[in-house]
């Protein structure tokens, strides 16, 4: 009877654990990637490998380059953070999180200078990518990911 | 070495032998008095045995007989009692506490199947949305955004095309 009792209770701790896991905090994370053309690429950072072969696709560049970023971890959706190059920040106004999404207000800016404003929902499994400004021979990306 | 009591007692009950009986007569104040003493005691022994032995049954059988009979009606009477009481009493609490934990059990193996079918949120049809999109008209006047869905990772891009062409030295970190 008592082991009856211990397996019923173990299948019950299992499916319980299984139905409902524990939602760990959530983290956007944003980053300025400058793509480029070489002969040679190098391999991307950890955060833009997974997007890589979309990227190429996308917009032609064999090359992407971290010049700056931020992660932020989402605890009430309501957060403010920039990430930034020497040249360019990006401003994520985070208004609160909805059930597609987090509401973002993005802002680019060139040194002082505010190139583009944009209202987004950001979704987990959707990340979304702006097309920058071309810099030099290569190309401005933004990136963000919820991760 | 026996005390004044206990020869006392046995002097009473005649249990001395005869040079013990003779001491202690003795050593006697007023033996007339003992002897007075002895017979009041061996007087009240003889009425108490006559007055505590047991009165014999007379109607001995006749009372068992009765004892019987009433103890097998109570029998009779307490099993129709008993019978419904355990008809009603199937639901026990171990068989409650068995029943809601089974039912338990079958209700989250069907959840558990139920959301595996169904998308996970995090995995949900939900894509990224592009509420608004503005390039100050004043820094690139000719830029246009366009935005569109990979299918492929899901990505959402924001096209924007007409900015400003920039030297390479903003690509510094």
């Amino acid at each position: 009877m008592r082991a009856r009792f211990l397996a019923l209770a173990a299948v019950l701790i299992v499916l319980g654990a299984s139905a409902s896991p524990a939602r760990a905090d959530e983290k956007v994370w944003s980053g300025l990637v400058l793509a480029t053309n070489v002969a040679h690429p190098a391999p991307p950072p950890p955060e833009v490998r997974r997007l890589r072969d979309t990227l190429q696709r996308t917009f032609g560049y064999n090359q992407f380059e971290l010049i700056g970023q931020a992660q932020q971890a989402l605890s009430t959706g309501e957060e403010n953070w920039a990430a930034r190059s020497k040249h360019f920040s990006l401003h994520v106004d985070s208004r609160g999180a909805t059930p597609d999404g987090y509401r973002l207000k993005l802002q680019l800016y060139q040194d002082r200078q505010t190139l583009l404003e944009t209202d987004a929902t950001l979704s987990k499994s959707s990340p979304l990518v702006i097309k920058g400004p071309l810099i030099g021979a290569g190309q401005l990306l933004l990136l963000l990911v919820v991760q | 070495m026996k005390t004044f009591e206990e020869k006392w007692t046995a002097w009473v009950d005649d249990e001395l032998d005869d040079a013990e009986r003779a001491e202690f007569e003795a050593s006697l104040d007023d033996r007339a008095v003992a002897e007075a003493e002895k017979l009041q005691a061996r007087r009240l022994g003889a009425l108490l045995k006559e007055q505590l032995q047991p009165r014999p049954f007379a109607n001995e059988e006749f009372f068992h007989h009765q004892l019987r009979g009433r103890i097998a009606a109570e029998t009779k009477a307490a099993e129709p009692c008993r019978r419904p009481q355990e008809r009603e009493s199937w639901w026990t609490i171990r068989r409650l506490l068995w029943t809601g934990t089974t039912s338990l059990a079958i209700f989250a193996v069907c959840t558990f199947f139920v959301m595996r079918q169904e998308p996970a949120p995090d995995q949900s049809q939900y894509l990224t949305q592009i509420l608004k999109a503005k390039v100050d008209p004043d820094v690139s006047p000719y830029a246009t955004v366009s935005i569109f869905q990979t299918k492929q990772d899901r990505v959402t891009v924001l096209w924007v095309d007409g900015l400003k062409t920039l030297p390479a030295e903003y690509a510094a970190k």
